[in-house]
């Protein structure tokens, strides 16, 4: 019984700190300095065009279109987003203003990705995994 | 008993898949593709610890399908197959060191695993590594949803010791 109550109490300690080394991890993510801010976006793992935001003086939007599933982008200075989708989940759209970081943009069922990536060409994830 | 075997898994199923569509209609809670509470992973959790792993991955495979159906979004199959298999097969083997009163466990770090495996299929899928960028707050997530489920599943499978 006691030795049962102790594995218990060795599972919650292992799972407390897997649990707050994610969450740390994830607000470091999440709050990862918007570096040069260029905006590629991928559709089908192909890039399709990037976007610097840090060059942008106006606002203005571009569709993705691939067999009538359709994003509707918009773009202003320092900031991207996806305004408008058919998609069937809406998330992309809910994910709102892309500013810099590190976490992208998806629309999983269309296959679409808005990354952060700096001006050298190489994405701020790549560069922390090494 | 064949019957009474086929009827209790297709009443879990039906369970499962109500508390899938009642959860789909509700606003998602973070904008984040994936963050979910993933309720009727209760009815897996009670499954696979009440009655037994056979069961409990008849009763996954028809709720995945089956959902995919009632919601229409036949892409997000993928996803929920993918990190379906990854959570039972950790749940399979966290099963033989579990106690009763530790079923909570296997589904904590069944939910992780789950969102593990529907990150995997999505980076695959875009062909976008970066993509696990969302990996840790996922996988946290997942931690506190499959607290929630988990201990459901496990005060539902010492509440319902008789033959169901």
């Amino acid at each position: 019984m006691i030795r049962k109550r102790l594995t218990t109490r060795l599972w919650i300690l292992i799972l407390a700190a897997a649990f707050i080394a994610l969450s740390a991890a994830a607000l470091a993510l999440r709050h990862a300095a918007p570096q040069h801010a260029v905006a590629v976006v991928y559709l089908d793992g192909e890039r399709l065009r990037a976007i610097d935001l840090s060059e942008e003086a106006a606002t203005w939007q571009f569709t993705v279109e691939q067999d009538g599933m359709t994003n509707r982008i918009e773009v202003r200075p320092g900031g991207i987003r996806i305004a408008e989708a058919n998609c069937p989940d809406q998330t992309c759209v809910r994910q709102g203003w892309l500013e810099g970081g590190v976490t992208p943009i998806v629309c999983l069922p269309h296959r679409l990705v808005i990354r952060p990536e700096s001006d050298t060409g190489e994405a701020p994830l790549d560069a922390v995994a090494g | 008993m064949q019957i009474q075997r086929l009827t209790r898994n297709a009443l879990l199923t039906g369970l499962a898949l109500i508390i899938f569509s009642i959860e789909a209609a509700l606003p998602a809670l973070s904008p984040v593709p994936g963050i979910k509470l993933g309720l009727s992973n209760i009815i897996t959790v009670y499954a696979m610890f009440a009655i037994g792993p056979r069961d409990a991955l008849a009763i996954l495979c028809a709720r995945i399908l089956l959902s995919a159906f009632v919601t229409g979004n036949v892409s997000a199959l993928m996803y929920s197959a993918a990190g379906g298999a990854l959570c039972y097969l950790i749940m399979l083997l966290l099963r033989r060191i579990l106690s009763s009163k530790q079923v909570w466990i296997a589904s904590v770090i069944g939910a992780a695993f789950h969102n593990l495996g529907q990150i995997l299929v999505a980076v695959a899928i875009t062909r976008t590594v970066g993509l696990l960028a969302y990996l840790p707050v996922l996988l946290a997530s997942g931690m506190i949803a499959g607290l929630f489920t988990g201990l459901c599943g496990q005060m539902l499978a010492s509440r319902l010791k008789g033959p169901l």
